[in-house]
C-alpha cells in the first residue's frame, strides 16, 4: 500500500513543481491565458524549465533525492507566495449542458481506465527497459555519467528528465503518471483550444479523438514519452496563436523554450522547432523576433547536444554515425535498427494506414478505425485556423515514415483530430463520430475487430494500482522479463555487469545490463558470444596471397569489391609470413582500418574468437594496415576470416618509398580450415577479459540451447534459473 | 565532412592470447525439459500447450523434435514417471521408445515411480541438421472416471545427448 502511496506522492510533487514554474513563468511574460488553459499550458512550459534544471542537477553530479525533492518543493512555495499559484484568468463562454455531459461522460469513462493502469506497477518494456532504467542508474550515481553500452543514453530525454524526480519519491509508477499527467494537459489543452477560437465542440472533440485513442491510451499510461511530446508540440503551436493574436515580445521566451523542448523530448519533434521559428519570422517579418524565439530554443537544445558530443563524440548520437564516426555507435547497427523501423514488418506501405488505425499488430497499437476519416480533414482548409493545424500536423508528420511504429503518429494526432472536428463542426455528427470512436476504443471492444496481439490496454488495473494484489507478485506473474531481473539481483555479486542477447527490465535491477544490438561495445561482446557457437562465425576460411619476397615497411589488405547490403569485411586473423615463418608482431607496428579503426587489434590478436569487422556495407576502399616501423621481407600474406561474406575482392598493396601503395598480390587462394575445438572457451576469455563474467540467456535467445546442453564447454557455470532463462558464471575462462 | 572524422592514432598490437593447451569437444545434447521457456517450439503431439512447470501430463505418444548438428554417439534420453493413481487402473503397461518413428525399445513397467531411460541410437536414423523426432509411447491410457480425460504418464525431460 505505502508503494502506491509514494507513487502518487511523487507523480503529484513533480506535476505541481511543473505547473507552478510554468505559472511564475506565464505570469512574468504576462501570457494572456484564460482560467482553462491555465493548468495545460503552464504544466507543459514548466516541464521544459524543469526538465532543464534537472539536467543541470544530473550535469553537476549533485542529483541527491534531498536536492532532487528541494528543486520539487522552491518552485510550488515560490508560485504560492507570488499568487502564480492560482487558476485565474478570463473565462471562456459558458459551456453547453449537453456538451459538458458529452464530454465528461467520455472522459471519465476512459480516465479511470488509464489512471488505474498508469498507477499499477510498470510492465512496459521500454518503460522498464531502458526510459526508467537509464532514470534508476543516474539516481544511483546522482548523475550523468558516459555510458557507452546503451545507444538509448544518447536520445534526448527531455520528459524523463521529470520521471527522475518522480521516481525517486515514488519509483516507476510515479513516473508513469507524470506522463499520463502529460495526456490529460494535452487533452484539456485542446479541448480549451477549441473554447479560445470559439468553436466548443470542435475542441472537445479534438481533445476526445485523440484522448480515448487506443494507442494513446496504453502509450499515455506506462513510462513511455510520446503523449509528452504531443502535448509539448501542441502547446508551442497554442503559444504561437495567442502570440499571434496578442503579439505581446515576451511570449517569444515560452515560445521558445517549448519549441527547443520539442527537440529536447525526442529528436524528430525537431521540427516544431522549425514550425515555430517560421510561424514567428512569417508572422512578424521581424529578425529580432524570429532570434529571440531562436535563441530560447537553444537554451533547450543546446544542452543536449552538448551531452551526445562530450559522451559520444557524437551531437546527434546514436544516429549520424557515418558522418560523426565515433567508437560508440555502428553504422550497421543504426542501418539495422533504421530498417526495421521504416518497416516494422510492413512490407506495402500502401496498408498502413489500415495497420495502424484497425488491426494494430505490426507497428504496434491502433489510432482508431475513426482516423480512416482523417483525409475528411482537408475540408478544415476552409478556416485559417484549420490551414495552421494541417500545416503543423502535416510538418510533424514528416519523420513519421523514418518510423512506422503507431505511436510515432501521437504527436501529430492532435492537429489532424481538430482539424477532422473543424471539418465536420456540426455538433450531432459531432457527437455520433465521438460516439463510435469511444465503443471502438473501449478495451474490451478493441478485440472484436483488431489483430489479438495489437498492443493496447485490457482491463481496469485497481487493485494492482493500489497494491492489494503485491507489486513483487504482480510483476513476476505478469512481466516476464521483471523475474529474470529479479534472479539477476539475487545471483548475481553487486555492481557486476551483465551480459543479455536480449533486452530486459533493466530498471527493476541495480545492474548494468549489456544489450547486444545497443552499443558498439556490445555489438563486440555479442559477436564474440555468438563466435563461440555459430559457425557461420567462426574462422574456417584462409585467404592466402602468395607473392615474390619484397621488402615493405607498410603493407595492407584492401577490399576492391562491393558488398550486398550488410555484407562486411571481416577479419579474425591478419598473418605475415616469410619463407613459411610468420613476422612476429612487435610492439613497434602500428596498425590501422577504416572504416572501424577502433577495433584493429582485434585482427592482431592471436585469438578465434574476435575478429575485425567493418561494420558496414564492404565498398572498395576499406582496409587493414600494417606499419612494421623497418623493412622485411613478406612474401606471404594470411587473412582468416568466416565464410559469411562472399562478394569481396581482396588484395594486397605495399607502400612505396614515395608513399605510394602498390598491389603485389591479387587473387588470393582460399583454404577451409577447422574451427578451434575450444572456440567456445576462447569466447568466454575474450569476454571475461572484457569484464564479462555473468551472462543471461533467455530459452529463446540464439545460442541458448548450445550454451544449455554443455555449458562446461564454454567454461560456464549455470547459477540460476528460472523464468524462461539461465543465468551463466564465466568460471574457467 | 572530415572535420566530423574522429580517426583515432594508430594502434599496437594488442597482448597475444596463448591457446588453450586442452580442450574437449562440445557435446551435443538436445533435451528438451518440460521446465524450458521455449519447450512448446519442440512439442508435436500429446503434450498439451502450457506454461513451463517440472513436468507434464502427457497423452498416448508424446513426441520433441529436435535438430543434432551431428549424427554419431547419440544416445536417446528420458526422465518419466508412472503414477501409482494410474497405474492401479491400467495395470503394467509398456513403454516403447522411438527415433524417428524407428522403434529403439520397448520396456515393460510393472510398478509405478520415476524412471530413467536412455540408449545408444543407430547413425543411419538421425540425419544431421534436420528435425529428429523424439517419442515415448504407451500402450495403455487411463481415463478418469469423471470426465473422461485420458492420461498416458508424467514427461519431465525428453531428448539426445552425446
Amino acid at each position: 500500500m505505502w508503494q502506491a502511496f509514494w507513487a502518487l506522492l511523487g507523480a503529484a510533487a513533480t506535476v505541481a513543481a511543473c505547473y507552478a514554474t510554468g505559472a511564475l513563468v506565464v505570469d512574468r511574460v504576462k501570457a494572456p491565458l484564460a482560467r482553462t488553459e491555465r493548468f495545460p499550458l503552464s504544466f507543459v512550459l514548466g516541464a521544459s524549465v524543469l526538465h532543464l534544471i534537472m539536467f543541470a542537477l544530473l550535469a553537476l553530479k549533485i542529483a541527491y533525492r534531498p536536492v532532487v525533492v528541494g528543486t520539487l518543493v522552491v518552485p510550488i512555495a515560490w508560485a504560492i507566495w507570488k499568487g502564480s499559484w492560482k487558476l485565474k484568468g478570463e473565462s471562456f463562454e459558458p459551456l453547453s449542458q449537453p456538451l459538458k455531459s458529452f464530454y465528461s461522460t467520455i472522459f471519465t469513462a476512459f480516465t479511470i481506465v488509464y489512471f488505474f493502469h498508469a498507477w499499477a506497477p510498470e510492465s512496459s518494456p521500454d518503460g522498464a527497459g531502458y526510459h526508467l532504467g537509464l532514470v534508476a542508474r543516474y539516481l544511483r550515481v546522482h548523475g550523468f555519467e558516459k555510458v557507452i553500452t546503451n545507444m538509448y543514453a544518447s536520445l534526448s530525454a527531455g520528459v524523463e528528465m521529470l520521471y527522475f524526480p518522480a521516481f525517486a519519491i515514488g519509483k516507476h509508477s510515479s513516473a508513469a503518471l507524470v506522463h499520463y499527467a502529460f495526456l490529460v494537459a494535452l487533452a484539456m489543452a485542446m479541448f480549451a483550444y477549441g473554447r479560445r477560437i470559439g468553436k466548443p465542440w470542435v475542441g472537445a472533440a479534438g481533445a476526445l479523438l485523440v484522448y480515448v485513442s487506443p494507442v494513446v491510451g496504453i502509450d499515455g499510461s506506462i513510462a513511455y514519452n510520446d503523449c509528452g511530446v504531443a502535448a509539448i508540440a501542441f502547446s508551442v503551436f497554442y503559444f504561437l496563436e495567442i502570440w499571434d493574436e496578442v503579439r505581446e515580445p515576451l511570449l517569444l521566451i515560452p515560445i521558445g523554450f517549448l519549441a527547443g523542448y520539442c527537440y529536447a523530448a525526442k529528436y524528430t519533434a525537431f521540427v516544431m522547432a522549425i514550425y515555430a521559428v517560421g510561424f514567428v519570422a512569417w508572422r512578424s517579418r521581424r529578425m529580432r523576433a524570429t532570434l529571440a524565439v531562436s535563441a530560447c530554443a537553444a537554451v533547450m537544445i543546446v544542452p543536449w547536444v552538448a551531452k551526445d558530443w562530450i559522451y559520444a563524440q557524437n551531437p546527434v548520437a546514436p544516429f549520424f554515425n557515418k558522418i560523426f564516426r565515433n567508437p560508440y555507435g555502428r553504422v550497421r547497427t543504426e542501418q539495422e535498427y533504421n530498417d526495421y523501423l521504416t518497416r516494422m514488418g510492413v512490407e506495402n506501405k500502401w496498408t498502413l494506414p489500415l495497420e495502424v488505425t484497425v488491426r494494430g499488430e505490426k507497428t504496434g497499437g491502433l489510432i482508431g478505425p475513426i482516423f480512416l476519416l482523417a483525409p475528411v480533414a482537408l475540408l478544415a482548409l476552409r478556416f485559417r485556423e484549420g490551414r495552421r493545424l494541417l500545416l503543423a500536423g502535416l510538418l510533424i508528420l514528416t519523420p513519421y515514415l523514418a518510423n512506422v511504429g503507431t505511436r510515432f503518429l501521437i504527436p501529430c494526432l492532435p492537429f489532424f483530430a481538430l482539424a477532422l472536428a473543424m471539418a465536420v463542426s456540426w455538433p450531432p455528427a459531432l457527437a455520433a463520430i465521438l460516439l463510435f470512436h469511444a465503443v471502438a476504443s473501449w478495451p474490451s471492444v478493441i478485440p472484436r475487430y483488431a489483430s489479438k496481439y495489437s498492443w493496447r490496454l485490457d482491463r481496469i488495473l485497481y487493485k494492482q494500482a493500489i497494491r492489494k494484489i503485491p507489486q513483487d507478485r504482480y510483476l513476476r506473474q505478469n512481466f516476464g522479463g521483471y523475474g529474470i531481473a529479479r534472479m539477476i539481483d539475487e545471483t548475481v555479486p553487486k555492481g557486476v555487469p551483465v551480459l543479455a542477447v536480449n533486452g530486459l527490465p533493466e530498471a527493476y535491477s541495480t545492474h548494468e545490463i549489456l544489450v547486444g544490438f545497443q552499443s558498439a561495445y556490445n555489438d563486440d561482446l555479442a559477436d564474440i558470444l555468438n563466435a563461440g557457437w555459430d559457425e557461420s562465425r567462426q574462422p574456417t576460411r584462409r585467404i592466402i596471397f602468395k607473392f615474390p619476397s619484397t621488402p615493405v615497411r607498410r603493407i595492407r589488405v584492401l577490399q576492391t569489391g562491393v558488398g550486398v547490403p550488410l555484407e562486411e569485411f571481416k577479419a579474425h586473423e591478419v598473418r605475415f609470413f616469410s619463407n613459411g615463418v610468420e613476422l612476429p608482431r612487435d610492439p613497434a607496428w602500428r596498425l590501422q582500418a577504416w572504416p572501424n579503426p577502433w577495433d584493429v587489434r582485434m585482427a592482431f590478436d592471436n585469438s578465434p574468437a574476435t575478429r575485425w569487422r567493418s561494420w558496414e556495407t564492404a565498398r572498395p576502399g576499406m582496409y587493414i594496415d600494417a606499419d612494421f616501423g623497418k623493412y622485411e621481407s613478406v612474401d606471404e600474406v594470411r587473412l582468416d576470416t568466416s565464410f559469411d561474406y562472399a562478394n569481396l575482392r581482396l588484395q594486397v598493396e605495399a607502400m612505396n618509398p614515395d608513399r605510394k601503395w602498390a598491389k603485389i598480390a591479387a587473387d588470393p587462394e582460399t583454404q577451409i580450415i577447422p574451427a578451434p575445438v575450444s572456440i567456445r572457451r576462447w569466447a568466454s576469455r575474450e569476454l571475461h577479459a572484457r569484464g564479462i563474467d555473468y551472462i543471461v540467456m533467455q530459452d529463446t535467445d540464439w545460442g541458448a540451447e548450445d550454451m544449455r546442453e554443455d555449458p562446461e564447454s564454454w567454461g560456464f557455470q549455470e547459477i540460476a534459473k528460472g523464468y524462461g532463462a539461465r543465468i551463466y558464471k564465466v568460471v574457467a575462462p | 565532412m572530415s572535420s566530423c572524422q574522429n580517426m583515432p592514432e594508430p594502434y599496437a598490437p594488442p597482448v597475444q592470447r596463448q591457446p588453450f593447451e586442452e580442450g574437449r569437444p562440445h557435446r551435443m545434447m538436445r533435451i528438451v525439459n518440460m521446465s524450458d521457456g521455449d519447450w512448446m517450439a519442440h512439442a508435436v503431439q500429446d503434450i498439451p500447450p502450457s506454461e513451463p512447470s517440472p513436468w507434464k501430463w502427457a497423452g498416448q505418444k508424446p513426441t520433441v523434435k529436435v535438430v543434432a548438428r551431428t549424427n554419431q554417439g547419440l544416445r536417446f534420453t528420458i526422465d518419466f514417471s508412472i503414477a501409482q493413481a494410474t497405474l492401479k487402473d491400467t495395470g503394467p503397461v509398456t513403454m516403447t521408445f522411438l527415433v524417428n518413428d524407428h522403434t529403439l525399445d520397448s520396456i515393460r513397467y510393472t510398478a509405478s515411480g520415476d524412471y530413467h531411460y536412455e540408449k545408444a541410437v543407430p547413425p543411419e536414423w538421425v540425419e544431421p541438421l534436420k528435425d529428429t523426432l523424439l517419442a515415448a509411447s504407451i500402450d495403455k491410457m487411463w481415463v478418469a472416471p469423471a470426465d473422461g480425460a485420458k492420461l498416458g504418464f508424467i514427461l519431465t525431460r525428453i531428448g539426445l545427448t552425446q
